[in-house]
């Protein structure tokens, strides 16, 4: 339930740069939430809609978040393999391939060490 | 007059679209806080820890037996993050060391902002005689409280034996951002499925060198290492 107040962070800072801009309008954020960041996209994407609201300035803004494919270094082998979070569309046909644990692509292992992924950024607003 | 801006012009003022790149962490201002809290800390001559954990995982109890095994030689002060009460803060009190409770009312974790203000007010209880060592224990959550950089200087994250040893694997973001990792209740292992092995395995393979501690803060097995560490910590 953090993403609220991360949600609430994202809001305080379009206000200084609409300021710092002069800008009346905020059309449109662009934020990255890394795989290993801990935030949850749905969660957070709720909370920045729902606070928006009570700004008049960022009333319109449309949130776009990028959310990079896991990276992760196999313990075994020394490779770097980027495996993609499972959708719960794909479960059925996981629980029948038994794909999980996930493993390393190069020699089948399931040592894998999370590799970066933590970031939050604000990388973008368009404003007028 | 314009719809938008309000300002009187007759022609509709013309408001260009800009792009603004910013690349700016969401956190920048959890941040800048946080290592201003740094700053003030060291400056009180300490060092701070924040401790992280699922709630009943021990917390308070590892608290209470490390001030009696360090109190005649460490100055402690501690910081007690709980959503309600003060309870926390006056079993500290009750060992004789200054305990500001911060109550968040709610939030699931402390930022560094609350912290900054509880400092404050611990500087206050030292009466000018200062801190070597400031423990942060955190609000009872091993989810969010892992985003939060307080201004500690090493994290150190609990688990206890009844919560099962998947959890490292099932809660990766907490235990890959510490610096430590204390094994609690190891006076239950022979009424828990747990698997000091795996909780290890799991812990190290999210953060490859992490280093693992196991002990019981009721029977006082392992406990020297804890305090060895501690004291390690602040002879640098």
């Amino acid at each position: 339930m953090h993403e609220l107040s991360l949600a609430q962070s994202l809001l305080d800072q379009l206000i200084d740069l609409a300021k710092e801009h002069h800008a009346v309008r905020i059309n449109r954020v662009s934020v990255t939430l890394g795989p290993f960041s801990g935030v949850v996209r749905d969660s957070f994407e709720f909370g920045f809609n729902a606070l928006k609201q009570s700004l008049e300035i960022a009333r319109g803004a449309e949130l776009e978040l990028e959310t990079p494919d896991p990276v992760y270094l196999c313990l075994d082998c020394g490779k770097v393999s980027v495996i993609p979070f499972s959708l719960p569309s794909d479960r059925l046909e996981l629980a029948m391939t038994s794909h999980y644990p996930k493993k390393c692509p190069w020699c089948c292992l399931n040592r894998l060490s999370p590799k970066g992924g933590t970031e939050l950024i604000l990388n973008q607003v368009e404003m007028e | 007059m314009c719809d938008t801006c309000g300002c009187q012009l007759h022609d509709h003022h013309h408001h260009d679209a800009k792009v603004v790149e910013v690349n700016r962490s969401l956190l920048e201002a959890n941040q800048k806080q946080a290592q201003s809290n740094r700053g003030h800390i060291e400056q009180m001559g300490a060092l701070a820890i924040n401790l992280i954990s699922s709630p009943g995982s021990g917390k308070t109890t590892l608290l209470e037996r490390t001030i009696e095994a360090l109190k005649d030689t460490v100055r402690i002060g501690v910081i007690e993050g709980d959503i309600e009460t003060e309870r926390d803060a006056d079993r500290i009190r009750a060992k004789g060391v200054p305990a500001v409770q911060l109550t968040t009312g709610g939030a699931c974790h402390l930022d560094a902002p609350m912290v900054h203000g509880g400092l404050h007010v611990l500087e206050h209880f030292a009466k000018g005689g200062g801190y070597d060592l400031i423990f942060i224990e955190n609000v009872g959550n091993l989810v969010c409280p892992a985003t939060f950089d307080l201004g500690e200087h090493r994290r150190v994250v609990l688990l206890s034996t009844p919560e099962g040893s998947d959890k490292p694997a099932k809660y990766p973001a907490t235990f890959r951002s510490a610096d430590l990792v204390l094994l609690t209740k190891t006076d239950l292992l022979p009424y828990f499925d747990f698997s000091v092995e795996e909780a290890v395995k799991e812990a190290q393979m999210l953060k490859p060198g992490l280093q693992i501690l196991s002990l019981s803060a009721t029977t006082g097995e392992g406990f020297e290492q804890w305090i060895e560490y501690l004291k390690n910590m602040l002879k640098k």
